[in-house]
């Protein structure tokens, strides 16, 4: 991929916002990204029936609906549907996010969340960084979705990793004899060599 | 606890991505920027409706009116947050978080909730420019919602 080209030629996109005219606006911008196919859904329940029927490559959903909300429709695309579709990247889009939802936005399994205001700039940014995205998926009793530790330091100080790779919190004992100063002077002393 | 199970993919978007071809950034941003525009004089209509109606709440002051009050601000928000709307869209983001946390605290208080409304009507008829009066504006407003009850 060159950093300063996109390809979305072959990328289907379903949108879904409860707001019509942001629905449009956000078609508008996704026309001008040049995407192949475009799904607009205006409720996240006509969502689900979308991507239950077909493949989709990205979601965009803004929706507020009590009956499902982006987040529930979220949680639902991760725990209740097969591998790949689960893994289909989601960007949660937000104008105010209510405070008993703000957990529920880092539990549910975005990909990205961008709060407004929105611009295509901003958008763009974030689908490229989808496309060069390394997360791992994660699944586990409280959480399906990327990986929400960009970068992985391992596990927190103190705590036994839950992941395969996480290696152990504990250090142990040496396994063999300090180096003297000398030895670590010859280590960062610059020297001549003859080829 | 249970174990993590961790798995390495690529989606079918980022595969679509890697295929040569495609647009520069700068033309895709441009090209979408041209048409996100052609939107913005309705949508600026649909806004002005969204507070004219906060405005007829704070009149009618109804007994119950946490929902529709945070469900217009989020409105501006939705639609404004679309285009360059600084003040405006500050002043919005401030009535709807205050309107949640007063819900949530079940503390209502109708003269915040005027001061708001008040100054997205006084933002939107100076065509939502940002400058020193707009800043003194949403000073003002973080200073109101910081000394409600919630």
């Amino acid at each position: 991929m060159s950093e300063d080209r996109i390809n979305l030629e072959q990328s289907t996109v379903l949108l879904v916002d409860d707001t019509p005219q942001a629905l449009d606006m956000l078609s508008s911008i996704f026309q001008g990204f040049g995407v192949k196919e475009q799904i607009k859904c205006p409720s996240a329940v006509e969502a689900v029936k979308v991507v239950q029927q077909r493949s989709v490559d990205l979601i965009v959903i803004d929706c507020g609906d009590p009956e499902m909300d982006g987040y529930a429709f979220t949680r639902w695309l991760r725990r209740e549907t097969p591998a790949p579709l689960r893994y289909t990247p989601v960007i949660l889009v937000t104008g105010h996010a209510a405070q008993s939802k703000v957990q529920e936005g880092r539990d549910c399994g975005v990909s990205f969340v961008i709060a407004k205001p929105l611009t295509p700039a901003v958008l763009l940014k974030r689908i490229l960084w989808l496309g060069a995205d390394e997360r791992e998926f994660v699944e586990c009793e409280t959480y399906v979705g990327p990986d929400r530790r960009v970068r992985n330091f391992g596990p927190p100080v103190g705590m036994a990793g839950r992941r395969k790779g996480d290696l152990s919190a504990h250090v142990g004992h040496a396994v063999e004899a300090n180096m003297d100063q000398a030895d670590i002077d010859m280590l960062l002393k610059p020297q001549r060599v003859s080829l | 606890m249970t174990e993590a199970v961790t798995t390495r993919i690529q989606t079918t978007l980022a595969q679509q991505m890697a295929q040569p071809g495609g647009r520069t950034l700068a033309d895709v941003e441009r090209r979408a920027n041209e048409r996100l525009g052609r939107h913005k004089a309705e949508v600026m209509v649909e806004v002005e409706a969204a507070v004219a109606g906060l405005e007829g709440l704070c009149v009618a002051q109804p007994e119950t009116p946490a929902g529709e009050v945070y469900r217009l601000a989020t409105r501006v928000l939705d639609l404004a947050g679309f285009f360059e709307t600084g003040p405006l869209f500050d002043a919005g983001y401030s009535l709807a978080d205050m309107a949640d946390r007063m819900a949530a605290a079940d503390a209502w208080e109708w003269p915040p909730v005027q001061v708001h409304v008040q100054a997205l009507r006084l933002i939107l008829n100076a065509g939502c420019e940002r400058n020193a009066a707009t800043d003194h504006l949403l000073a003002g407003l973080k200073a109101v919602a910081g000394k409600t009850g919630a």
